[in-house]
């Protein structure tokens, strides 16, 4: 006991830097000689010592974090650190979200057929540490932690993805073993996500909240990560340090120095300066390029991106006419709006489904192919407008954020519908209050960005009834097509009708897609993730015990 | 009879002309003698060249621009300065230099009219206060002792968090910061004035409030707030663009000094006249507006003068 509480005093004062007299002092406070100090850092094993291990700095873009309960985690400061302390059953393997493999189960399991329901089983790995708290003492996760967590997950009173998780019940079979039978089947592709390293997937151990509380959980997290929660300074820092006992070994990091620098310029200041070593970067083109001409700097872009889209609520005048909606799918220019972001941090697309992320996009060709891929034309976009009986055109009263994202991708839009004769009063309001009034049905068009890991999440949230206020096309021409594809187990036949969703989605010009946002991180070229960038649900390059530090 | 109000016709002055040894005595009207010491301080003449300049550059944007100030080029964004784009082009991929110029447009419209609108409020505010007294008086400046309680930034925010963005909401929230600044200053003369005899007399003469308020008491609190007019002026453009600064001005895409400093933020290491070229142009617009004022007040302001 004195040992453990030795290492954790060694790797504290090296984080914090202290001298060999405050850690003796320290030590002290404790209870522990100077000379028993002395003797158990001796018997340490020279990689469990601190010093041997550098902490990594990260500055991310926010003012302070909002929750680390996982299951309320959203923004992307949260979601990565979220990501450093918890585990999921399955997880998106590291730096490639396309692919899935085990976490704290033993496989990726196949689904069973039980009573004519589907059923996954499964298998705990042995000997995954849940990390000690200020109340609760590290133990061993069992399934009671994993049921306790995914019921958690479904309460809409104590998570924020309850809906994910309705028509799925699950339950534990023995100390290593549990099952999610499910009302109405679903694909690999749409169940995995569910379990994996992400929102609602990230199992919450029950010893370690029930003792924190739900409050407390928000600010001083425990999981049974590669690394654990250990300070929080409210808008300045989150520190962690290396779990030992992570069952996929230790750490190459003592730790992670977690910084909230809201301001770009300085993120970039303290990056170049040395003071930071990975900063969340601008995204855009002209910024990776100066940053990868710095010395000892390496910028990385990397997906996911965020997809950016044009919805046209068809039940609105006079956008419910056909012809007005081609007429601004026809003053529309993808170009313009990627041009924003400049390559390779805007990408184009071609469906609200970006086919570069996953299953049920449509490509460049095959948009070609099926004729939706609405090339800019002024002239035709007018004379529709003349058919449709709005030749001298309109205005039309929309809000943005103030964030530029939106802000950016609105003003174009403003500029592009001026030159067919749409005159946008475009008033700027802040960010929650525009997601507030989209809901309401203010903007006939709204523009959107957002990340959702599987086809079936855009296309239900964003163009069916299901979707509810979050369906801003009022669409209603693809319901059966979503939720056919939902229960189709065939991964193949699962695509084809997502992408034909799609297609319909683009020939009624519900909506216009324009780009997808990679995301762009910073990073000395000291650091070493442990893994090839190419995409990341969790939005952010993906710490774990492989990363590393060179000196 | 209105030659009551003392001071403000004209006066002697003993001509310093030379006529053939005879000496003459000249008149010179308030307003000429106020000129002439206007004119006699050089940096208030230049900073009313600047104004003059600036007024122009504002009202001949059309013709001195050299592009459309909305026009976009997105594949071109950022470009940096050229000869066929001065200072650049913005994140939009937008003429600078022509959105500086037309940017002009908002800063003097705002500046003026917020100015013209809460002066007007506020000095009837503060002239009927100190001419009536009573109960009005305490409420009206209470009212005003609120206001005035509250940083301009933050009654600026408050009431375009009210309104909403836009031009004339602009001008109304500026107006309203404004407006007890000028209640407060002509309060306190019109409590010494109404106590004057030529005030007394018009009463006693019969003349009605009105007519006492617009004949008598305004023209002698006139001075001190064309003085704080100029001032507020320059205050007035500087607090549109904090406001648009923190977006919440004018909507877009209209040019505005504020947020193009904010848009430019960003780039600042990189491109730094696209913050630059607006943050110059707003200090010049201030810089001429306060020296304009400072002279106003060496003429105007009796304090001052003496």
């Amino acid at each position: 006991m004195q040992e453990r509480k030795i290492e954790e005093l060694v790797r504290e004062a090296s984080r914090k830097g202290l001298s060999r007299r405050q850690l003796i002092q320290r030590a002290a406070v404790l209870g522990i000689s100077a000379p028993a100090l002395t003797v158990a850092m001796t018997k340490m094993a020279p990689a469990a010592l601190a010093q041997d291990r550098p902490t990594l700095r990260i500055a991310q873009n926010a003012a302070d974090l909002a929750s680390l309960d996982p299951h309320y985690a959203a923004g992307t400061q949260d979601r990565a650190l979220v990501d450093m302390v918890f585990n999921g059953l399955v997880r998106f393997k590291p730096g490639d979200s396309t692919q899935i493999e085990p976490d704290l189960a033993t496989a990726v399991p196949e689904p069973s057929d039980q009573g004519g329901k589907q059923v996954w089983t499964f298998t705990l790995r042995d000997n995954v540490q849940v990390h000690k708290t200020g109340k609760s003492d590290a133990y061993t996760l069992t399934a009671d932690d994993v049921v306790f967590s995914f019921k958690k997950a479904a309460d809409e009173n104590t998570s924020a993805y309850a809906g994910d998780y309705q028509g799925i019940t699950v339950a534990k079979v023995d100390d290593k073993t549990v099952t999610f039978t499910l009302d109405n089947p679903l694909s690999p592709t749409l169940f995995l996500p569910k379990v994996a390293n992400y929102s609602g997937g990230y199992v919450v151990p029950q010893k370690a909240y029930e003792a924190l509380g739900a409050d407390a959980f928000k600010t001083a997290p425990a999981g049974t990560g590669p690394f654990k929660f250990d300070s929080y300074t409210p808008q300045n820092s989150v520190a962690l340090v290396a779990n030992d006992d992570y069952f996929r070994g230790q750490p190459k990091l003592a730790g992670i120095d977690y910084r909230y620098i809201e301001e770009s310029s300085s993120r970039e200041s303290a990056l170049l300066s040395g003071d930071i070593d990975v900063i969340n970067g601008l995204p855009e083109g002209q910024w990776v390029d100066k940053m990868n001409k710095s010395d000892g700097v390496k910028a990385d872009v990397f997906g996911v991106g965020e997809a950016i889209w044009l919805e046209i609520n068809v039940t609105a005048k006079p956008f419910d006419d056909a012809k007005v909606r081609q007429a601004i799918a026809l003053a529309l220019s993808r170009e313009n709006h990627v041009a924003l972001f400049g390559a390779p941090v805007g990408e184009t697309i071609y469906s609200v489904v970006p086919a570069q992320l996953m299953p049920g996009g449509l490509t460049e060709e095959q948009a070609k192919k099926a004729g939706v891929i609405y090339e800019q034309n002024i002239d035709q976009a007018k004379q529709l407008l003349a058919e449709a009986g709005v030749k001298d055109g309109f205005e039309i009263k929309l809000v943005t954020s103030q964030m530029d994202d939106y802000r950016r991708n609105y003003e174009v839009l403003q500029d592009e519908l001026g030159k067919i004769g749409l005159k946008i009063d475009l008033q700027v309001v802040q960010h929650a209050a525009m997601h507030e009034l989209i809901r309401k049905g203010t903007n006939p068009l709204v523009i959107y960005v957002a990340f959702r890991p599987t086809a079936d999440t855009y296309l239900t949230q964003f163009f069916t009834t299901e979707g509810g206020n979050t369906n801003f096309a009022h669409y209603s021409a693809i319901d059966d097509a979503v939720a056919k594809a939902r229960t189709t187990t065939d991964a193949d036949e699962q695509a084809k009708l997502w992408q034909d969703a799609n297609t319909q989605i683009l020939k009624d010009y519900a909506a216009y897609p324009f780009l997808i946002k990679n995301l762009v991180y910073a990073r000395s070229n000291k650091v070493d993730y442990g893994h090839e960038l190419k995409s990341i649900v969790q939005l952010y390059p993906g710490i774990d015990e492989t990363t590393s530090i060179s000196s | 009879m209105a030659g009551t109000a003392n001071p403000t016709a004209a006066s002697f002055e003993a001509g310093a002309h030379d006529n053939g040894g005879a000496s003459e005595i000249k008149l010179v009207s308030q307003r000429q003698r106020a000129w002439r010491t206007f004119r006699s301080n050089r940096t208030a003449v230049i900073g009313l060249g600047m104004v003059v300049a600036i007024v122009l550059v504002g009202v001949f944007a059309p013709l001195i621009a050299p592009y459309a100030p909305n026009e976009q080029s997105t594949i071109n964004r950022l470009a940096q300065p050229s000869a066929s784009h001065w200072l650049g082009r913005d994140d939009y991929g937008r003429d600078i230099l022509s959105r500086v110029i037309y940017g002009t447009r908002v800063a003097l419209l705002v500046g003026i009219l917020s100015v013209l609108l809460g002066g007007v409020f506020g000095t009837a505010i503060g002239v009927i206060a100190g001419y009536f007294r009573g109960k009005l008086d305490t409420v009206l400046m209470r009212l005003v002792d609120i206001l005035l309680s509250f940083p301009d930034l933050i009654t600026g925010l408050l009431v375009m968090a009210v309104l909403g963005a836009g031009l004339p909401k602009l001008i109304i929230a500026i107006a309203l910061t404004i407006t007890p600044r000028f209640a407060r200053i002509a309060y306190g003369p019109t409590l010494a004035i109404k106590e004057k005899e030529f005030v007394e007399a018009a009463k006693a003469l019969g003349q009605n409030n009105r007519r006492i308020l617009t004949r008598h008491i305004l023209p002698n609190v006139s001075g001190e707030l064309i003085v704080l007019a100029s001032l507020w002026t320059a205050s007035a453009i500087r607090l549109e663009a904090s406001l648009s600064f923190i977006g919440l001005g004018v909507k877009p895409p209209t040019a505005t000094w504020g947020q193009m400093i904010r848009d430019g933020v960003t780039y600042l290491t990189d491109h730094p006249w696209f913050s630059l070229a607006p943050g110059i142009a707003l200090l010049i617009t201030v810089f001429a507006f306060n020296l304009v004022g400072d002279g106003l007040r060496d003429v105007l302001d009796p304090r001052s003068r003496s």
